[in-house]
């Protein structure tokens, strides 16, 4: 797509039309959206998620949307947003520690319904449900099982119908499970085990397949330690994201194929931040993530069929948080609050968990503006 | 309340009593900023040591509400790191965190509560007690058994949220040693209403039970005095966790812990001639911690069950030699090892010993008194390596020089001046170093440096007696230990780069008017503090130059308190101006100002004999007020609770 192809909208009518924010240039960007929302996931404990989203074609940045346009729901957005995704005329936030699933308007933002999910943290859907990754154990006497053993019990996925937007049914699946991705009748879950709890002290390595129709995990693939989140291209390649276990086995990007899905195959080392638009892996990593200190440089690349290429965007003094694709050259990055220290002299900078972060637009691999966020500004959904 | 009446009267004993008696002896060379000291068989309305503290200039109380919560001290925005807690001149300490929970300390058994911001300076303390950034020290009573051998006082506190809050409390005395036995119970459910985003809920699951069982042994022995406390506490309480939006299907938390903490200290001193002095303390301690968040009732809960074993050995000698007259010099030694076990994963169970040493000097003459010390601190560090994961860290040693001079003048009859000069480390704490993927075994000790002044002055107009105290001063901190995330949010790390400059002033006005007689007094105090403490660590980021979190620029408070026969009233209103929860200091963060007021009101009955009854309530949060002192724990509204306490 050229630069100067501007589709043309309408303004769609929408209560949040009188919501006021900060105008930014989206003049030569070639879309076909309506809205990008960020999800600003807060610091536990604090209550401080948030929902922004640019409008488009206005180029209107607008913060914590969702507290302006439901004042009655108390607590606002809740505590510690960790995932958004669209769906029909729906956005689907996940509210890890409010133990809530807000269901809202795509159009206005407003609240649809909230529902229960025990320490949700990722989203997928097929046509009839969304898919909810949980690190709770099954032996909830909510639910009424059994104690069987809760010094580290497996994780979840609930089972929420789109319609009624009740949960009917949940299953086990592997330690902490973070990623889900839904392709051609089979979901994906990517199992961390990040709480690396006794007896093993140890993460986490599987990938659990579930067979949506019947609702039950149908295999289990070894890929390697900590999984983090997973995609699917809509060719039937399923992209999966480790973090590594922070010492000696690095953050990075494999892949089961299409043709030989239980052998996973390595892509790419150094992941930190990751998404997927169309059949594309954006990625950002840094090859320092070992290092004790906190001054690193992150670099980005591209996968696509399971071939990496070097991504420009120019993240120096930048702490990346979350990627957001509206097109191959209309990258967002959320970025965390930047603090600098000095150590020997010189100036290191690091990231901050506590304060405003920002959202940096890449035209072309440039930078064309930056705007404050929320606290961490973690996860995009475009519709 | 009633102790503030005593406040006075305990700070004029300052003179020599002794013609003979070497005057560095009996002389301090600064006095404590805040003191509050009981007469013997004066009924304390305060339960516990954080209570009194609240009302001291500078202190604030982090207080995470209810009985059972948390409560640390902060002083001119020293973190509680920084702040020595010590009963009878021995640290109570905790190497895992560095923080004592005041809150488990009760005012039973004790005969005085200060609070110093200079170094205290007196004859024979333990090394510990130079190497402190601000001091609160807890003085055992000293029982009188005046009209016979034995006195018993029982008393009852009880009232909202479930409180019930038994003491016994048993002096002895056989030949020429005295025996006192204590025993206290508290048990409260912590049910208080609170604001949820507009709706009125009860905090659940913040009750508390405990137990403490102390008895205190002091006497004589080769000519000198010993002293021997053994001390146990248990108890068992939910954390109720921060309000946030919470699914109305589960709980906020589930979390308990239990603890059971047991110690025994004591010294023995001696003079061995006029001049020659010397202390002997020592302590062990052996505290256990079962922390359980209770997956299986909460389901939102992270599935942890944890326990923790922390033990210390500790002795102490002090030497004091008197050169001459007003001037004297002191040696203090302290040995002291630490340990840490526990069943979290990766966990590198830390040894630490610490040596800590002060040669100090006074000169004391009644107008002009100075004091100086140097003091070190060498700890050696060991934690086991094959648990240590990915760490190629290497064990440390850290040390420190630690000086500090004060002077006092008393240059006209009205009017005091102390002025201190002091810096200060404090040691990385176990969970700043070795908390798994977290900890960074490299740190530094933190520094703080301070200097202050305090300027007094009394007065007496007509029956009115005035005092008058301004306390300015400047802090600086430096390589302050901050949480830093890394390359991934999983993985943080602790680094020494915070710095927090401090300019603060602390002003206390009290006016006493004696109503006609000794035991008809009425006291009113004034309290201010100004505190105007910047984050100054990264350069050029938008939280450079502004209010770190938690501290007011403005605080203070009026107390009143009345005597009348066996009538006592005491009122207290605490003003706390507005802060923020972080060094972002927007709107989003703003915690808005508060004021409380708390008012007790006691009688006492003489009941035949040497026996007495006293009888009285306490309201605290009179008017009801919502506020948080710290952000997402709501403190509880007004609460009565109804004090009996009966002496024989």
């Amino acid at each position: 797509m050229g630069a100067c192809q501007k589709i043309d909208q309408h303004e769609i009518p929408s209560k949040d039309n009188g919501l006021t924010g900060i105008m930014v240039n989206v003049d030569n960007f070639a879309y076909e959206a309506n809205k990008v929302f960020l999800l600003n996931e807060g610091s536990m404990g604090s209550n401080n998620a948030t929902l922004d989203f640019l409008r488009l074609p206005a180029g209107l940045y607008i913060t914590d949307a969702f507290g302006k346009m439901n004042p009655s729901v108390g607590g606002g957005l809740g505590d510690v947003g960790n995932d958004i995704a669209v769906i029909n005329n729906e956005l689907w936030i996940v509210v890890n520690n409010s133990g809530l699933v807000e269901v809202v308007s795509r159009d206005d933002e407003t609240e649809i319904k909230a529902i229960s999910v025990p320490t949700p943290r990722n989203i997928a859907f097929d046509a009839n449900y969304a898919y909810v990754t949980s690190w709770a154990g099954a032996f909830s006497k909510y639910e009424g099982y059994d104690l069987v053993d809760y010094s580290n019990p497996k994780g979840q996925v609930y089972r929420i119908n789109l319609k009624t937007k009740e949960v009917d049914g949940h299953i086990e699946v592997g330690y902490q499970p973070e990623g889900i991705a839904y392709y051609n009748g089979k979901l994906y879950v990517a199992n961390s085990g990040g709480l690396t709890l006794p007896p093993t002290y140890s993460y986490d390595n599987t990938v659990s397949i579930i067979d949506a129709a019947s609702f039950t995990v149908t295999k289990e693939v070894e890929v390697q330690v900590n999984l983090n989140d997973v995609y699917s291209d809509g060719k039937g390649n399923i992209y999966l994201t480790t973090m590594g276990n922070y010492w000696d086995v690095h953050s990075g990007l494999y892949m089961l194929s299409a043709a030989n899905p239980d052998s996973p195959v390595h892509v790419a080392d150094y992941v930190s931040v990751s998404t997927i638009n169309g059949d594309t892996v954006y990625c950002i990593g840094t090859e320092t993530e070992f290092e004790w200190g906190t001054d690193h440089s992150y670099s980005s690349f591209t996968v696509k069929n399971g071939v990496k290429t070097a991504l420009s965007l120019n993240l120096t003094h930048t702490t990346p948080y979350s990627i957001g694709v509206l097109n191959e050259n209309t990258i967002f990055v959320g970025e965390l609050a930047l603090s600098s220290y000095e150590d020997e002299g010189q100036t290191k900078w690091s990231s901050d968990y506590f304060n405003p972060g920002t959202v940096t637009c890449y035209w072309h691999g440039n930078k064309l503006w930056t705007v404050q966020a929320g606290v961490c500004p973690g996860h995009f959904a475009i519709y | 309340m009633v102790s503030v009446c005593c406040s006075l009267w305990a700070q004029q004993t300052d003179t020599l009593v002794e013609a003979r008696v070497f005057s560095y002896k009996v002389l301090p060379v600064v006095k404590a900023s805040e003191q509050v000291a009981f007469l013997p068989g004066q009924v304390k309305p305060s339960a516990q040591v954080s209570e009194l503290l609240r009302r001291f200039t500078g202190v604030q109380v982090k207080d995470y509400g209810g009985v059972g919560g948390l409560k640390t001290v902060n002083v001119r925005s020293l973190g509680s790191e920084h702040v020595g807690v010590f009963l009878d001149g021995i640290q109570i300490d905790n190497a895992q965190n560095m923080q004592v929970d005041l809150g488990r300390f009760s005012v039973d058994g004790l005969g005085a509560v200060s609070l110093y911001n200079a170094v205290k300076t007196q004859r024979l303390q333990t090394a510990k007690e130079y190497v402190s950034g601000a001091a609160v020290h807890l003085i055992s009573e000293e029982p009188l058994l005046l009209w016979s051998d034995s006195a018993f006082k029982v008393r009852f506190r009880g009232g909202s949220f479930g409180t019930v809050n038994p003491s016994f409390q048993w002096n002895r005395r056989i030949g020429g040693t005295l025996l006192r036995v204590g025993a206290e119970f508290l048990s409260s459910n912590g049910k208080y209403k609170y604001d949820y985003f507009g709706t009125p809920l009860t905090r659940e699951n913040g009750d508390i039970t405990s137990l403490r069982l102390d008895s205190r042994l002091s006497g004589n022995l080769m000519g000198g005095k010993w002293s021997l406390l053994l001390y146990g506490y248990g108890s068992e309480r939910g954390f109720p966790g921060p309000v946030i939006r919470r699914s109305e299907e589960f709980p906020f938390s589930a979390e308990r812990q239990a603890d059971r903490d047991l110690f025994a200290q004591g010294g023995w001193t001696k003079d061995w001639t006029d001049r020659y002095s010397s202390a002997v303390k020592f302590k062990y301690s052996n505290n256990y911690t079962h922390y359980n968040t209770h997956p299986e009732k909460n389901p939102m809960a992270l599935p942890y069950n944890l326990h923790y074993r922390q033990q210390s050995t500790y002795v102490s000698l002090a030497q004091s030699l008197g050169l001459c007259d007003p001037w004297s010099v002191d040696l203090s030694t302290d040995l002291q090892r630490n340990s840490l076990d526990s069943d979290v994963g990766q966990f590198v169970k830390p040894r630490r010993t610490v040596f800590t040493g002060a040669l100090a000097t006074l000169l004391t003459w009644e107008r002009f008194r100075a004091a100086a010390h140097i003091a070190y601190m060498g700890a050696w560090d060991f934690f086991d390596q094959k648990n240590a994961g990915g760490w190629t860290r290497e064990n440390k040693f850290r040390d420190a020089w630690m000086p500090s001079v004060s002077l006092f003048v008393r240059p006209i009859s009205w009017l005091e001046v102390d002025a201190f000069a002091k810096r200060t480390y404090r040691l990385p704490s176990f969970n700043d170093l070795y908390y798994s993927l977290m900890g960074n075994s490299a740190l530094l000790p933190e520094t703080a440096a301070q200097v202050g002044a305090d300027i007094r002055i009394s007065a007496r107009t007509g029956a009115l007696e005035w005092q008058a105290r301004l306390s300015p001063y400047y802090n600086h901190i430096d390589q302050k230990i901050v949480a830093i995330p890394t390359a991934s949010q999983f993985r943080w790390t602790m680094l020494n780069i915070g710095k927090v400059d401090v300019t603060g002033l602390d002003a206390k006005l009290q006016v006493g008017r004696d109503l006609g007689f000794a035991d008809r007094r009425a006291e009113l105090t004034l309290r201010y503090t100004f505190q105007q403490a910047l984050d100054h660590s990264s350069p050029g980021s938008f939280t450079w130059g502004n209010q770190v979190p938690y501290i007011p620029l403005h605080s203070g408070g009026v107390d009143l308190s009345v005597l009348w026969e066996r009538w006592s009233f005491s009122w207290d209103t605490t003003v706390t101006g507005e802060r923020w929860s972080r060094s972002a200091n927007t709107d989003d963060y703003r915690i808005a100002p508060w004021s409380i007021s708390d008012a007790t009101l006691m009688n006492k009955f003489l009941t035949g004999g040497v026996s007495e009854l006293s009888v009285g309530i306490t309201l605290n949060n009179i008017f009801n007020q919502s506020y948080q002192v710290v952000q997402g724990y709501p403190m509880p509204g007004t609460i009565l609770l109804l004090i009996l306490e009966y002496n024989w």
